[in-house]
């Protein structure tokens, strides 16, 4: 795994769909373009200044939009959630298409919040969205409906815009549906310009649960920045070691390295790559869009952010307009989705990433081992081991074909019974905790006192367990319970990553970690340890499955990340993760 | 498990189940796992109504029931209730079929044969997706049970309703002849050569024809022609005219394949499920029960149209051959594998159909593991039954025998 940022296991990007000729045309964004974006940002900062309320910033765009020609609305939500109401207001606006009737769609956005930079507002983003608007309109080339859509807040107004356009509008959701429609979305491009000005362009690009956008998306924007914006072109907002070689010295971890190794080139690249890996599996094994492009990707549309990194200089709203109009009027291109290149990869640096088959078997490999190690405690546990005594010896030396010799001792295997219904009692018992536990931790009681709840909660699923982990039955014409559930929870693991390894690499590769070596050193040593030792693990095994329990801002995130945004990964580590390593933990308390 | 109140208390919960209304339930009737267009609940309401407002239901392609669904739901309305009842008759007919293979009245395992069958999650999952597949199931095993208890005229009535709702278990008409003339008890320990008479299995074998006649005059009847019913329900488990994902092998087969191709192809798969009737007759001719047994693995695995409902009810059946448990070599890889296929089979589906980055090899490949687990199991069932025969004597004795080949 830890070989993945190495450079020479990662491939160049190309372009696969023939259709999207990106950076191939003449742009016509100019300075007049640019006093629209300047003068829209001047009303802005206004609203921002007077503290304005979302009906007030969503009206104002509206009509501006209106005032274009544009059919324009604004939409009202309210999300419901185990911690509270959240509501604001969208507004979008609908360009018809000249060409075709509206049947394709793609959408550019922006919302009004901005995380990852330093300014809290994505005011130039909004900007530019609507300076676009107007300048887009003057041509008649487009064959595809181009949708507007400023969404309020940071991820809650895109969804509360999106499932109302779909028609998917979940219970905690209150909105009305949008008064304007148009066709199958099939990109969008989301911008995120809180800057001043920028000096890099980053993408961010991966959506809820997991999922990524097709790399030709990507991959064409990076070339329209090169070529025709003039814009460097990075992942994140992370720059690379040769953009700024001063700076990189400080922030590198090797910044207190001998010098041959803090000058080292490979060693900077590989760090870089390390970092830019590092990001994509914080995003992505939580399955938390790092924009709000990644909601668009439950609705099959392939979205990316563009960021505008913040610096003093050189560019603006020039060269951004010039890429989104190069970039829109290529995918404008598609004929059908896009579908040829790449949905599995790691952007390991921008011009380069890496297949599916080069980082895949890191975490399939884990899983297997799991896999065997799970079948020989089956194994095992079908057999018994005992040493003959001296008067079966002559018995056995007739000839019994399972008796050996080992050194001079006689060995004899014998076959045991192996009961199944306990463990696997064990198994769903505490899973159907798993789900339990993620109920309560839904419910408003929870929420109002974290600590009180949680400690309680924590109490029980480790009080709980015991239940399963009865007396030990000494007969030795019976197989341990302990060896039998250290098999099935190994086996089990085992294929929840390999499952998940494709769906959502990052998840499987940290479940490799974080189930691999606690479930594999589970079991139980032949000299049977004492009481305290085994207790104190079994503790040890409840707070690595359940002590997150505590971190108060955590659980709340995740917890609204499902209600609201139908992440996966707050239920998947209560019902799953937590479980299985209650499971190895069980095990261990058996002598 | 043991007390006698265990099966009716889960058969009172299964009945409660249809009164429930689950949020997931929704999303099941849709699932290209649980119902193929032969077993899909939403083409049966349009059939019916259809049929209700005096449109032939078979004309457009949609309906590819049986005609007698179609009698039985013009009759009693569809609602979720007779699929849990279709469940626990299903359980009762296992639990039966149990009882004359032991030769005895009640038994200490009856809980976990029944339940067995209606906890069977490949069971009960197509059941509360309301897929026809639970009735067709149901036909089977009450079919297996009359051949069971020695009652030949409900038996081949059984069957030949079974073989009018799915023409595939076709399979299993010379198994339940033999069974009908020899007993059920098991003998795989000892196997000796067919002793039942063959003027009784020819006597059967016309009993069987005249109830087939009269059911297709039945549903001709019914249907109000011939040709239309037969050419979409049985023609379309013979020439596949719907390429619906399912978790079988036959659909990704015929949409990659040239026109051309098509009929040797179809008459290639379709040969393909009768070959083994013979082999497998033949060689467990001493214990025709357990032949059914391995012709249904064979269904569940390369049956056209297959949901999880097929493999399902062999696995159910597993319940009642205790005595092969010991010789199973791979038990728990099969159990493996088949978890995996069925994390893989909706994980795949949705990265194909809902997210749109994955595409149908990916489908194609979690239901190749399906395969790979359905060969596993009949593999491994074949292997133990035969086994079984040789025994498993003492150590000493087990040398005097000399493997000459494995």
């Amino acid at each position: 795994m830890s070989l993945i940022p190495i450079a020479s296991l990662s491939q160049g990007t190309y372009i696969d769909e023939n259709a999207l000729q990106p950076a191939q045309v003449n742009t016509y964004w100019n300075w007049q373009d640019v006093h629209r974006a300047d003068q829209y940002l001047y009303h802005l900062e206004g609203l921002r200044d007077r503290n304005s309320t979302s009906e007030e910033r969503a009206q104002f765009i509206r009509n501006e939009l209106a005032n274009l020609g544009l059919r324009a609305a604004t939409q009202n939500y309210t999300f419901t959630a185990s911690s509270g109401l959240l509501s604001g207001v969208n507004a979008y606006a609908i360009m018809a298409s000249p060409r075709t009737p509206s049947s394709e769609a793609m959408v550019i956005s922006a919302t009004w919040r901005s995380e990852v930079g330093k300014e809290p507002y994505n005011l130039r983003g909004i900007s530019i969205v609507l300076a676009l608007a107007a300048f887009l309109k003057n041509y008649s080339l487009w064959a595809k409906d181009i949708i507007f859509v400023i969404g309020d807040g940071y991820l809650d107004g895109m969804q509360a815009w999106l499932n109302a356009y779909h028609g998917t509008i979940p219970p905690n959701l209150e909105t009305s549906l949008l008064e304007y429609t148009s066709g199958v979305i099939w990109t969008a491009l989301n911008i995120d310009y809180s800057g001043h000005s920028f000096s890099h362009l980053g993408v961010f690009f991966e959506g809820l649960n997991g999922r990524l956008p097709n790399q030709d998306l990507i991959n064409s924007v990076r070339l329209i920045s090169h070529y025709t914006g003039g814009v460097p072109f990075i992942v994140y907002d992370h720059l690379e070691p040769n953009d700024f070689p001063d700076r990189w010295q400080t922030t590198s971890i090797l910044a207190n390295a001998p010098d041959f190794i803090r000058q080292s080139p490979q060693l900077q690249d590989f760090e870089y790559r390390a970092k830019n890996i590092v990001r994509h599996i914080n995003y992505q094994a939580r399955g938390k869009p790092s924009g709000a492009h990644g909601l668009y990707h439950k609705f099959r549309i392939d979205a990316i952010t563009l960021f505008a990194v913040p610096a003093t200089g050189p560019h603006g709203f020039l060269a951004l307009g010039r890429i989104v109009e190069s970039a829109l009027r290529t995918t404008n291109n598609l004929l059908e989705r896009l579908h040829a290149s790449f949905f599995f990869y790691l952007f390991t640096s921008p011009g380069t990433f890496m297949k599916i088959g080069k980082f895949l078997p890191s975490a399939v490999l884990v899983s297997a081992a799991m896999m065997i190690s799970g079948l020989g405690d089956w194994v095992n546990a079908g057999w018994l081991h005992e040493a003959v005594t001296e008067n079966d010896r002559e018995e056995a030396a007739a000839g019994g074909p399972s008796s050996k010799i080992q050194g001079k001792k006689m060995v004899r295997w014998r076959m045991r019974r192996r009961p199944l219904l306990r463990p696997i009692f064990t198994v769903l018992g505490t899973h159907v905790m798993g789900l339990l536990a993620f109920n309560l931790m839904r419910s408003p009681i929870f929420v109002e006192n974290h600590l009180a709840a949680s400690l309680l909660l924590f109490g029980a699923l480790t009080i709980l367990p015991f239940v399963f982990a009865s007396l030990p039955d000494r007969t030795p014409e019976v197989a341990p319970f302990s060896l039998l559930l250290k098999s099935f929870n190994l086996c089990l693991a085992s294929i929840v990553i390999s499952t998940t390894s494709l769906l959502n690499f990052s998840l499987a590769a940290i479940l490799a970690i974080t189930l691999a070596v606690p479930l594999m050193y589970s079991s139980c040593s032949r000299s049977s340890p004492p009481r305290i030792v085994s207790l104190a693990k079994y503790v040890t095994y409840s707070f690595l499955a359940w002590g997150w329990l505590f971190l108060r801002d955590e659980v709340k995130q995740a917890i609204w990340n499902w209600e609201v945004l139908g992440i996966w990964f707050a239920p998947f580590i209560c019902i799953v993760y937590g479980p299985l390593v209650t499971q190895a933990g069980v095990v261990s308390l058996q002598p | 498990m043991e007390s006698p109140l265990f099966l009716p208390t889960l058969a009172a919960c299964r009945l409660l189940l249809a009164w429930v209304q689950l949020p997931v339930l929704d999303g099941l009737q849709l699932d290209h796992q649980l119902t193929s267009p032969l077993t899909s609940y939403f083409r049966l309401k349009e059939g019916l109504w259809l049929y209700h407002h005096g449109v032939d239901p078979y004309l457009g392609g949609v309906l590819k029931h049986s005609p007698l669904f179609l009698s039985l739901f013009s009759t009693v309305s569809p609602g979720r209730v007779a699929w849990a009842l279709s469940d626990i008759v299903g359980a009762w007919a296992l639990v039966r079929i149990w009882h004359s293979r032991q030769q005895l009245g009640q038994s200490r395992r009856d809980g976990l044969v029944g339940a067995a069958y209606l906890l069977n999650p490949y069971i009960l999952l197509p059941s509360l997706a309301s897929s026809t597949s639970t009735f067709e199931n149901a036909v089977v095993l009450l079919t297996l049970m009359f051949a069971a208890e020695g009652r030949p005229s409900p038996a081949l009535l059984a069957l030949a309703l079974s073989i009018h709702l799915s023409l595939s278990t076709s399979l299993l008409l010379v198994p339940v002849l033999m069974l009908l003339v020899t007993s059920p008890t098991s003998r795989l320990a000892s196997p000796r050569p067919f002793g039942g008479s063959y003027w009784m299995v020819f006597k059967y074998a016309s009993e069987f024809v005249v109830y087939w006649s009269v059911l297709v005059c039945a549903a001709s009847i019914m249907a109000g022609g011939v040709w239309n019913w037969m050419h979409e329900s049985w023609g379309a488990s013979l020439i596949l005219p719907d390429l619906t994902p399912n978790p079988g092998l036959w659909w990704y087969f015929f949409t990659e394949m040239f026109d051309h191709f098509r009929p040797f192809f179809l008459m290639v798969f379709s040969t393909h499920l009768a070959i083994y009737i013979m082999p497998v007759c033949i060689k467990f001719q001493h214990d025709a029960l357990y032949a059914a047994f391995l012709l249904l693995g064979i269904l569940g695995t390369f049956k056209p149209y297959l949901t999880l409902a097929d493999p399902g009810l062999f696995l159910s059946m597993f319940a009642v051959f205790p005595e092969i448990y010991p010789y199973l070599r791979h038990a728990v890889v099969t159990a493996l594998l088949h978890a995996h296929a069925s994390l893989l089979l909706p994980l795949f589906h949705a990265l194909w159909v809902i997210e749109g980055r994955g595409n149908a090899n990916f489908y194609y490949a979690a239901s190749l593991v399906m395969g790979v687990a359905g060969g596993a199991g009949i593999v491994d069932a074949c292997f133990a039954g035969m086994r079984i025969a040789i025994g498993n004597g003492s150590e000493a004795e087990r040398g005097k025998w000399e493997v000459v080949q494995q």
